[in-house]
C-alpha cells in the first residue's frame, strides 16, 4: 500500500553514520599519522594513564584528530565510526562509541552558544573521543544516575556512562570537557 | 543537512485498522522536534493502534527517544496501543539500555505487531 502522506523527506545517507567531506578528509589524516599515532602517544602520555578526579587532563597528542562541530551531528557520528573501526574496536562497540559521543554532541547542540570541538586518538589499548563546549555543566555527578523512563531528560549523560569503559568529565566557568575511553581488544599472542 | 524520512500508511489486520509510521534516516536532537510534531499528529487521530516501524533508521539518541516515549504515554492515556517494529543494532540498544524495550513492545515485524 502507498503512503497516504509523505510527510518529510530530507537527503537519505547512502550507509550508517556516513557524511560526504569527511572520509578525504580522514583519508588524509590517516595515511600521515597512522604509522606514528601510536607509538608517539605512547612516548608523549607514558604512565600513569588517569590523573585522579577532578585533575587537570593531560593534553591530548598533538596528532589527535580535530573536527569542529555546530549542528551537524550526523558527521561527528560518521567521523567517530570511522575511527573507531580504525582504531579495531568490533563493531557492537564502535556503535556504542558512536552513542554516547552523539549523546554529548547532542549536549553542544542544546546549551553551548559556540561550536563544540572533537578529538580522537587511539594506541594500542584504548580509543579516546574528546568533546568540548563552552557549556557548562553544574552537578559533577550527571549522568552517574539512571532517570526513570518518565523524565523528560538526562538520559544522555547517563546513556554515555553505561556504554564507555571510562568517562571523564571537567567542567568549570570556561566550559566542559568529556573524555570518553574504550578499551580496545588485545591482540591475540603472536598475531 | 539532515537526514530524516517519515511516512504513514494506514493499514488494516484481520479488519482492525492501525496506522504505520516508517522512520528511516537518523534521528537525533537536531530533527526530534519534526518528529516529534510528525507523532503527535498521528496520536492526534486516535489510531487504535500505531506501529512504528524502525527498520530504516540507523541512529536514535535520547531525545528521538523521549519523541517515543511521549508518545507511548499519549497511546496509553486514549486507551491505545504503541508497537515497534525491526530496530536496527544501534536503536536496538538505546532502547534496551534505558529499559525502554520494556515499556514498549518490539517486534520483528510489522505482521507480528499488527496481531499483536
Amino acid at each position: 500500500m502507498a503512503p497516504i502522506r509523505d510527510l518529510a523527506t530530507y537527503a537519505p545517507a547512502e550507509r550508517p553514520f556516513s557524511a560526504s567531506g569527511v572520509s578525504l578528509l580522514l583519508m588524509v589524516w590517516e595515511a600521515e599519522t597512522a604509522q606514528r599515532a601510536s607509538a608517539a602517544h605512547e612516548a608523549l602520555t607514558g604512565p600513569p594513564r588517569r590523573p585522579s578526579d577532578g585533575a587537570p587532563l593531560p593534553p591530548p597528542p598533538p596528532d589527535a584528530m580535530s573536527y569542529r562541530y555546530t549542528t551537524d551531528l550526523a558527521a561527528v557520528r560518521a567521523v567517530v565510526h570511522r575511527y573507531a573501526i580504525a582504531a579495531g574496536l568490533p563493531e557492537s562497540r564502535a556503535i556504542d562509541l558512536v552513542l554516547a559521543v552523539s549523546e554529548v554532541a547532542a549536549n553542544t547542540v542544546r546549551h553551548a552558544k559556540s561550536p563544540g570541538s572533537l578529538k580522537i586518538w587511539y594506541d594500542s589499548e584504548e580509543i579516546v573521543c574528546q568533546i568540548q563546549d563552552d557549556g557548562i555543566i553544574a552537578d559533577p555527578l550527571a549522568g552517574r544516575r539512571q532517570p526513570s523512563l518518565e523524565a523528560m531528560g538526562g538520559h544522555g549523560l547517563w546513556i554515555v556512562n553505561q556504554v564507555c569503559d571510562e568517562v571523564e568529565m571537567r567542567s568549570d566557568e570556561t566550559g566542559t570537557t568529556i573524555r570518553l575511553h574504550m578499551e580496545l581488544p588485545r591482540l591475540k599472542p603472536g598475531s | 543537512m539532515d537526514l530524516l524520512t517519515v511516512s504513514v500508511t494506514a493499514r488494516e489486520s484481520a479488519g482492525e485498522p492501525y496506522t504505520l509510521v516508517e522512520i528511516v534516516g537518523e534521528a537525533d536532537v537536531t530533527n526530534t522536534d519534526e518528529l516529534r510534531r510528525l507523532l503527535d499528529e498521528e496520536v492526534s487521530q486516535q489510531p487504535r493502534m500505531l506501529i512504528i516501524d524502525l527498520s530504516g533508521l540507523r541512529f536514535m539518541d535520547s531525545s528521538a527517544l523521549h519523541a517515543l516515549l511521549r508518545v507511548n504515554r499519549s497511546m496509553d492515556r486514549q486507551g491505545g496501543v504503541l508497537a515497534l517494529v525491526s530496530p536496527q543494532a544501534a536503536v536496538a540498544k538505546i532502547l534496551r539500555l534505558t529499559t525502554a524495550d520494556r515499556l514498549i513492545p518490539v517486534f520483528d515485524s510489522v505482521a507480528a505487531a499488527a496481531a499483536g
